[in-house]
C-alpha cells in the first residue's frame, strides 16, 4: 500500500515536471519563434536603418518614411509593390508568384508586401519614392459634379506642401470604418494644377461596396482631417511637339483636367484635343470650364461625347463610343501622342482602336487604375 | 455536415484579414459546408445551376464591355456597365493565380432593380456554387440573380 502511495505521488510529480517544462518551452518559443530580432536594411546601398524583423517589408519601409505604392493595404492583392531585393530575399512565397514575371525573377524583383524581413536585406527603391511622404490634410470642400462622382479638394496643414507633376496621383487612407475594419490605402489622380501646391483635387466615382469610394461619397465630412501620401506615376505630359489626344470617360478626366491646367500655365500651346465620354447630359460635367479652355489654349479642343441621349434633352454634340468618334478628330496619327485614362479593359479598347488608326505603341501613354 | 479538410482549409481563407479585409463569409457562423449545400439547394429549387447562373453574369460581362466604361442597353430592359476596378484578389478554395476585380453593375428596368458583381463573384459560383456567407457585404444570393438577371431553367 506504502510503495502504491509513493508511486502515485511519484507519477503526479513527473506529469507536473514534464508539464512545467513544457510550460518553459512553450513562454521560450513564443518570445523567439516569430520573433526575427534586430535586423538590417540597406536601401540603395545607402542608407542604413536598424529595424525589427518580422514585418514586411512594405510595413518596415513606410516606418523609415519611405512610401511603396499599394493600393490593397499590403494583401497581396494590387500588384503594385515591386522592388527589387539585391540581398537576402530569400526563395519566393506563393503568394508572390503570381505577379512576378520570369524576366522579373531574374532581377529579384519581389512583392514588398508579402516578402518579411526575416534576414538583413538590401533592397533597391527609385529615386523618384524617395520623394514621396506621407500627409495630414483637411477636407476643405465637398462637391457634386454629378450624381456619383464627387470633387474633394484638400488643404495641406502648416507648413506642409506637395510638389507633384500634372498626371500624378495620390493614396488616400481609408479609415476603419463598417467596410473596413483596418485603414486601407486607395490610389487617386490629382486633378488640381501643381503650381497651388498647398492643396489639391480629387475626383471620385461611387463604386458600389468599393471602400474608398464608399467611405468618400457617404461618411467624408468637410473640417475632417485625413492622412494620405505621394505623389506617384509616371503618366504626364512629354517634353516633345508631337499633337496630342487625351481620351477619358467620367472620373477618368482627373489627371487629363491637371495636365491642361498645366499646359496652360506653363504657355504650352501643343494641338491637343480631349474626347471626354459621359452616358448623357446629366452625366457630363466641367463642361464650361473645359470649354473655356479653347480660348485660352488656342490649339486645344475640347470634345464632348455622349452615349446615349436623352429625347427631351437637346444635344447638338457628338455621340456614341470615343473609339467610334476617335477617326473623326485624329489627323496625324504618325505624328500624335494619345493619353488616355481608364480602366484596364477600357484601355485595351482604346489602345487597339489607336494602333489600328496608326498611332505606333511607344506614343500611346495611360493611367489604368484596372 | 462534416466538412473536407479542403473547404475547412477555404473556410480559414475566407475569413477577415486574410485575403480580404472583410473576408467572405460576414456574420454567418455556419461552417463553409452548409453555406454551400443551402444555396445549393436553392438553386436546385429554382430548376437551374451555378453553371447557367454564372453563364448569364457573363453574358451581361461581355456586353457590358462593349460600352468602354458607360453604361449600354442589353436587350429591352437592362442597362449594363463595366468598370474596371485596382486589384485582383486571390481564390480562397486555393486555385492558382489571381481574378481581377471589374465591377458589372446590371440594371434591370422593367423592376427598376439592380446588381452589382465582379469577376470574383462568377467565379466563386462558376467554379464553387459560393455566393458568401450571410451578411458578408458582398454576398449576392442566389435569389436576387436569379430575379433580377431574369435567369430562366431553360437557358
Amino acid at each position: 500500500m506504502y510503495l502504491q502511495w509513493i508511486e502515485l505521488v511519484y507519477s503526479v510529480l513527473v506529469v507536473c515536471g514534464i508539464s512545467t517544462v513544457l510550460a518553459i518551452l512553450m513562454v521560450i518559443a513564443d518570445a523567439t519563434i516569430g520573433n526575427y530580432g534586430k535586423k538590417k536594411l540597406i536601401v540603395n546601398n545607402d542608407k542604413e536603418f536598424e529595424v525589427e524583423g518580422g514585418n514586411t517589408v512594405l510595413t518596415t519601409l513606410k516606418e523609415q518614411g519611405i512610401f511603396i505604392p499599394s493600393a490593397c493595404g499590403g494583401r497581396g492583392s494590387c500588384g503594385l509593390c515591386k522592388l527589387k531585393i539585391d540581398e537576402g530575399g530569400g526563395d519566393y512565397l506563393p503568394t508572390e508568384l503570381s505577379w512576378i514575371t520570369k524576366e522579373e525573377q531574374k532581377d529579384n524583383i519581389r512583392l514588398c508586401c508579402q516578402l518579411k524581413m526575416k534576414n538583413d536585406l538590401k533592397v533597391t527603391v527609385p529615386d523618384e519614392l524617395l520623394e514621396i511622404k506621407e500627409y495630414e490634410v483637411k477636407v476643405d470642400k465637398i462637391v457634386d459634379l454629378t450624381h456619383d462622382i464627387k470633387c474633394i479638394t484638400f488643404v495641406f496643414q502648416g507648413d506642409d506642401k506637395m510638389e507633384f507633376k500634372a498626371g500624378q496621383f495620390v493614396q488616400l487612407e481609408v479609415p476603419e470604418y463598417e467596410l473596413c475594419e483596418e485603414t486601407v490605402y486607395r490610389a487617386y489622380s490629382i486633378s488640381s494644377v501643381p503650381s497651388e501646391n498647398k492643396r489639391f483635387q480629387l475626383q471620385i466615382k461611387y463604386v458600389s461596396n468599393g471602400i474608398c469610394t464608399t467611405y468618400v461619397h457617404k461618411h467624408m465630412q468637410e473640417g475632417e482631417i485625413i492622412k494620405m501620401n505621394g505623389p506617384y506615376g509616371d503618366f504626364y505630359l512629354t517634353d516633345t511637339d508631337s499633337e496630342l489626344i487625351f481620351m477619358a470617360v467620367g472620373s477618368g478626366m482627373a489627371p487629363i483636367k491637371s495636365i491642361l491646367m498645366d499646359m496652360l500655365e506653363r504657355g504650352i500651346n501643343r494641338k491637343a484635343t480631349f474626347l471626354f465620354g459621359a452616358k448623357n447630359t446629366d452625366d457630363l460635367f466641367l463642361v464650361d470650364e473645359l470649354k473655356s479652355l479653347e480660348k485660352k489654349l488656342p490649339d486645344f479642343k475640347f470634345v464632348p461625347i455622349i452615349s446615349r441621349p436623352e429625347e427631351s434633352k437637346d444635344w447638338n454634340g457628338e455621340t456614341g463610343r470615343l473609339s467610334e468618334i476617335l477617326p473623326k478628330y485624329l489627323k496625324k496619327p504618325e505624328n500624335t501622342e494619345a493619353y488616355l485614362c481608364a480602366g484596364e479593359r477600357v484601355i485595351i479598347s482604346y489602345k487597339q482602336k489607336l494602333m489600328e488608326l496608326g498611332i505606333p505603341e511607344n506614343k500611346i501613354f495611360y493611367d489604368s487604375f484596372g | 455536415m462534416k466538412q473536407s479538410p479542403q473547404l475547412k482549409k477555404a473556410e480559414e481563407a475566407m475569413k477577415p484579414g486574410v485575403i480580404t479585409g472583410e473576408g467572405f463569409l460576414g456574420k454567418d457562423k455556419r461552417h463553409l459546408i452548409d453555406i454551400l449545400i443551402e444555396d445549393d439547394a436553392e438553386v436546385s429549387r429554382s430548376g437551374l445551376s451555378h453553371d447557367i447562373i454564372a453563364e448569364k453574369m457573363k453574358f451581361f460581362k461581355e456586353e457590358g464591355i462593349k460600352g468602354e466604361g458607360l453604361p449600354v442597353c442589353v436587350g429591352d430592359n437592362f442597362e449594363v456597365i463595366v468598370e474596371s476596378v485596382r486589384g485582383k484578389l486571390a481564390c480562397p478554395f486555393g486555385e492558382p493565380g489571381l481574378i481581377s476585380k471589374n465591377n458589372i453593375g446590371v440594371i434591370n428596368t422593367k423592376i427598376k432593380q439592380e446588381i452589382h458583381f465582379t469577376d470574383f463573384h462568377i467565379h466563386m459560383i462558376e467554379e464553387h456554387g459560393f455566393y458568401q456567407g450571410k451578411g458578408s457585404p458582398y454576398r449576392i444570393s442566389p435569389k436576387e440573380l436569379i430575379e433580377i438577371l431574369e435567369i430562366e431553367p431553360n437557358e
